[in-house]
């Protein structure tokens, strides 16, 4: 059900943007000292998740920076190649491609341009300017997979992703090993709608699971994730105990009343974090990691159901945090980035 | 599955199959008198947006659904205007519709809420349970514990069938659909008839979109549409441009969307693409044997000009 043409409009209205900006620029020529900051994102940045995050880094990078920033939606494949060509050839000098699916046009602009650097969140190909920005989100699902194997009564759980990609896979496998952690037997259904923005979908995904006897589901989507709250709030109105987990922002306050925890990714400071470093002369060549280490990955309780945590549950949770902080507990991963050829660890594939 | 999931899986289905039909249905008239409106998905879109915006503003679900559907019908009257009024190419106009109705969707929806978005809690339309006939083992809940905006596609279906097949205004549609200059020389208004069935179309579109928003999901998010617009018209074409056989359609390919959920949800461990490309393949299957003998309207997608 991906019609991604039909996402064209917004982008080709930003693209027509971008290119009237960089006219009106001629004049001042900005990007003498200005650091001219650019953002692709392949959805809406009104997901209140992944790609909000990374348009609120943006906004970060602009306020702390004093950079000029512009931000466009694609869609397409094709897309992608003009919205390097459009920045590149504008003379930005950064350019954030939010996703794993833009890492080969990427490579393709980066040799283009190689003025410019572009970060790729989630990418796997490296080059001298073209460098993946790797969160360590599963080290967060892996929390969180950890707290809905204490708080399932049912001993089944469900996750709910978008496309299989393996950044989002990654996420899953690491929630799977967390529920495991706690207790090997619990069952952990799987499912993938085929589109993040898909709410009716997602939501009935979530029905299914529910109906499986799931009672804590997390999911990995983008304003899809609407789809699923909206299913377990249905349920809890039925009577059932089941809650949700959010994923990539926190999203704890967009449906507290059910939301137990988000597996968080504060995109933001880590967009910020690597403007600077980039200021500094540090990016180039190899992947950035941005983990639990950093302080960019993370799983949060929602304040508002505190309550009803288990005792104990909290502390756990605390605890793993500081043992994968320390390296003394490994996550496992799925691993697509080259060079990332570290010895692989129990359960990752 | 046992009994129990069964039934579950059924109400799926029909959750998932309504907003097919209502858009499908639309369409099928529009089809009918030789208008494909790729601007559907436009019109569900904006449809959705209208629905959630008239929903919080008057804070009433039913009246929510009239905004969408008004606003299913403007996004159609723009595809009208161009397509019908001016005789532009069908397909080119209907793109443009959709990717407006996507994009301006966004804007409205950023500007009102905030760019990096919310989840909007709206008032939902209840679920009606019809007594007597909810109580029939296996389908009763599924086909008739629903939205009224499902109830709405149930009795469309044969009152659209009626109106095509049985009266002259029907006729004379069909007319315009098969030979618009025939039908000019009979005395029909060609470029009315069409114009008021694109409407029509949107109009049901519009409550397609209202029905995502309002009673599937209780929420709206860009792009929420996914490609349902462009499913509607395959709708169409399965159930052979006929109102009761599309409403049938829209409704077996909403129990292969749920079917492709309830596979995954039971731990099958094959690719999920193939669940997704489910419904699709058997769309296909279905054409190419159950569909042989159907046949489009003959004018339909061709621009038509007065030759008086």
């Amino acid at each position: 059900m991906q019609w991604s043409i039909a996402k064209a409009f917004p982008g080709t209205v930003l693209c027509l943007a971008v290119v009237l900006s960089a006219c009106a620029g001629d004049g001042s020529d900005p990007a003498e000292d200005t650091l001219q900051a650019a953002l692709l994102t392949s959805g809406p940045v009104s997901d209140a998740g992944w790609y909000a995050g990374a348009y609120e880094g943006l906004l970060l990078i602009e306020d702390s920076l004093g950079a000029q920033v512009s931000h466009q939606q694609t869609a397409t494949p094709a897309e992608f190649d003009e919205a390097f060509l459009a920045y590149g050839s504008s003379g930005y000098d950064l350019i954030f491609a939010h996703g794993f699916e833009y890492q080969d046009a990427a490579i393709r602009a980066g040799s283009r341009f190689p003025d410019a650097t572009i970060v790729v969140s989630g990418g796997g190909r490296v080059a001298d300017n073209v460098v993946p920005l790797i969160f360590r989100l599963e080290e967060g699902s892996y929390l969180a997979g950890m707290a809905a194997g204490t708080l399932t009564q049912a001993g089944i759980v469900g996750m709910v992703g978008g496309v299989a990609i393996p950044p989002a896979r990654g996420t899953f496998v690491a929630f799977e090993a967390g529920v495991r952690a706690v207790n090997p037997d619990i069952e952990v259904l799987e499912t993938f709608t085929g589109d993040w923005n898909d709410v009716s979908a997602a939501k009935e995904a979530a029905v299914a699971q529910l109906s499986r006897g799931a009672d804590v589901i997390i999911h990995n989507l983008d304003a899809a994730s609407f789809g699923v709250f909206q299913a377990v709030r249905e349920a809890v109105a039925d009577g059932r105990r089941v809650r949700a987990i959010g994923m990539n922002s926190d999203q704890n306050d967009v449906a507290p009343d059910v939301i137990i925890g988000s597996a968080v990714i504060y995109i933001p400071q880590a967009f910020l974090e690597t403007a600077r470093r980039w200021e500094a002369g540090n990016v180039g060549g190899e992947p950035i990691y941005a983990s639990i280490r950093e302080g960019v990955i993370d799983f949060v309780f929602n304040p508002e159901l505190l309550g009803e945590l288990p005792e104990g549950l909290v502390q756990e949770i605390a605890d793993a945090r500081d043992q994968i902080r320390s390296g003394e507990l490994e996550v496992p991963r799925v691993r697509f980035v080259e060079g990332d050829d570290d010895p692989p660890s129990g359960g990752s594939e | 599955m046992n009994q129990a999931e069964l039934v579950l899986f059924l109400e799926a289905s029909v959750r998932l199959g309504v907003p097919l039909a209502l858009a499908a249905l639309g369409e099928t008239i529009s089809e009918r008198c030789g208008v494909i409106n790729i601007g559907l998905e436009g019109s569900i879109i904006a449809g959705a947006l209208g629905g959630a915006l008239g929903a919080l503003a008057f804070e009433n679900a039913v009246l929510g659904v009239g905004v969408g559907a008004v606003a299913g019908l403007l996004c159609a009257l723009v595809f009208a205007v161009v397509a019908v009024g001016l005789g532009a190419d069908q397909i080119i106009t209907g793109t443009a519709v959709t990717l407006g109705g996507l994009g301006m969707t966004g804007a409205i929806y950023r500007a009102r809420f905030g760019a990096t978005g919310t989840e909007l809690s709206l008032p939902t339309l209840a679920g009606v349970r019809i007594p007597g006939l909810a109580e029939i083992p296996l389908v009763g809940t599924a086909l008739f514990d629903q939205a009224a905006t499902a109830y709405l596609a149930y009795l469309l279906a044969p009152a659209l069938w009626f109106f095509l097949f049985r009266t002259p205004y029907g006729l004379e549609l069909r007319a315009v659909g098969e030979s618009p200059d025939a039908a000019e020389a009979a005395g029909v208004r060609v470029v009315r008839v069409r114009f008021l069935a694109t409407l029509f179309g949107g109009l049901l579109a519009g409550v397609a979109g209202a029905h995502l928003a309002l009673a599937h999901t209780g929420t709206f998010a860009e792009n929420m549409s996914a490609g349902r617009g462009f499913i509607a018209i395959a709708v169409v074409v399965l159930g052979r441009w006929n109102p009761a056989l599309v409403l049938a359609a829209a409704l077996f390919f909403g129990a292969a969307s749920a079917f492709q959920f309830f596979l995954q949800a039971l731990g099958f461990e094959v690719a999920y693409q193939i669940f997704l490309a489910l419904p699709y393949l058997l769309t296909l299957a279905a054409l190419a044997g159950w569909v042989g003998r159907a046949r489009a309207p003959a004018a339909l997608a061709l621009p038509w000009e007065s030759k008086r």
